[in-house]
């Protein structure tokens, strides 16, 4: 199992200040819940489908919105039901099907809900898992909780290989045509819940051990593998950052 | 000092792991439902780290793994609120599960106590996810979610309570990792 969220390309982005890129998606998602107007918001989810585009493919950059196409439907099917009141725009006989108010706030919550969804993959596809942690600590995140973080990921895929081995021993209990389902199913995965949750726990100790050996908890003064470069770049893409955030933000104003 | 800085390398590999496997039940463990969908089984992890380890293990635990988890499976604009619900229905859980107990310790907790603190945590699960749903696509279309939501935090919590037992008692040494 991959738990990386990287992925390798070209482009700005992945020269982008991580501080920087990080402050700058932040404001962006709150500003798209401001009164801005609708071009505004389609404006800034083209200006990120662009940029995810260029930085990974055209064809990868179409996977975020594959995985929330399901929930865009359910809001296509919401249309008739929302807003009943108002200006018809989509009548089938005397039949109301869509109001003028409901495609509006359709187009809005898919707007805002698209532009979020881009702008955080952007963020998380153009940027290092080192350093988005390095970035979390740079804001006061401290070092325990980085490293729990980092060991996170150490034992992810570990921890799903184990249970994907459990579950194939247990298995060889069951008969070859057998298909669980529904609570079947939930009775014959808590032999391998368990198992894969006592195998992990077991492992607990030796890491602490681990930990303690390598100087955890140590009063010697930690060095760091790698740090996020500091000075005139960082406070250039600050205000590169401020200006991007400022010019949508005065779309309200418009 | 020495003890104090043993505890913490012990907190620290704690709370990776139960966050790594909250994470792994999040994205791997799924069991299908009648409905051709899935449902994953992190409320399982979540309810197994608070009734056995308390609420601030299960805060973070279960809030870090299923934001990690939405961050890999390519849902990072749910890892925030992932953080809060999750997080808060682990903590509420754990909480009601240690008033609960007469001894102090939270896995003695009595089994409707610990049913009703799943219930609970349930509520601010689905209700959770329902209101940020609705900010994101609208509250009509968000109601869709809650049966699902509802089923995979019911399962959760009575999975949970099982395998907390079953862990109990097949592996003792499981009361001496809590902090």
């Amino acid at each position: 199992m991959i738990s990386s969220t990287f992925v390798s390309g070209k482009g700005p982005w992945y020269d982008f200040d991580p501080r920087a890129k990080l402050i700058l998606i932040v404001l962006l998602c709150v500003e798209v819940f401001l009164p801005v107007p609708l071009w505004g918001i389609y404006l800034l989810f083209a200006l990120a489908f662009v940029s995810l585009s260029h930085a990974v493919g055209i064809h990868m950059a179409f996977s975020p919105f594959k995985a929330i196409g399901l929930i865009i439907v359910i809001m296509i099917i919401f249309i008739p039901f929302t807003h009943r009141t108002g200006t018809p725009f989509l009548t089938l006989g005397t039949t109301v099907i869509a109001t003028r108010d409901s495609l509006l706030q359709f187009a809005t919550h898919t707007g805002r809900f698209l532009t979020i969804t881009y702008l955080t993959t952007l963020f998380v596809w153009t940027t290092r898992m080192n350093d988005i942690l390095l970035t979390f600590r740079w804001f006061s995140l401290p070092y325990s909780a980085a490293l729990v973080i980092t060991l996170t990921f150490r034992f992810i895929p570990f921890i799903a290989e184990t249970f994907t081995r459990i579950q194939e021993a247990h298995s060889l209990r069951q008969s070859e045509h057998s298909q669980s389902k529904g609570w079947n199913a939930l009775s014959d995965i808590l032999p391998t819940i368990s198992c894969t949750l006592i195998f992990a726990l077991k492992s607990i100790p030796h890491l602490a051990m681990s930990l303690e050996h390598r100087g955890f908890g140590s009063s010697v003064k930690r060095s760091n593998y790698r740090s996020l470069p500091k000075g005139a770049s960082l406070f250039t893409h600050l205000v590169i950052c401020g200006m991007i955030a400022t010019t949508f933000a005065l779309l309200i104003v418009l | 000092m020495e003890k104090n800085e043993n505890r913490i390398a012990l907190k620290v590999a704690l709370i990776a792991i139960l966050t790594a496997l909250t994470t792994v039940f999040t994205i791997v463990v799924r069991v299908p439902t009648p409905i051709k969908g899935y449902i994953s089984l992190c409320d399982v992890v979540i309810v197994f780290s608070a009734y056995l380890f308390g609420p601030w293990t299960a805060l973070i635990t279960g809030g870090l793994g299923t934001a990690i988890a939405d961050i890999i499976g390519g849902y990072s604009q749910w890892a925030p609120f992932s953080f809060l619900i999750h997080g808060l229905q682990g903590a509420v859980i754990g909480l009601i599960a240690k008033k609960a107990s007469k001894s102090g310790v939270v896995s003695d907790a009595s089994l409707p106590s610990v049913f009703g603190a799943g219930l609970l945590g349930t509520i601010i699960m689905v209700g959770g996810y329902f209101l940020v749903g609705g900010l994101f696509y609208g509250f009509k279309p968000a109601l869709t979610e809650i049966p699902l939501n509802l089923i995979q935090a019911i399962v959760g919590v009575v999975l949970g309570i099982a395998v907390t037992k079953t862990v109990r008692k097949a592996y003792p040494p499981v009361r001496f990792l809590t902090w």
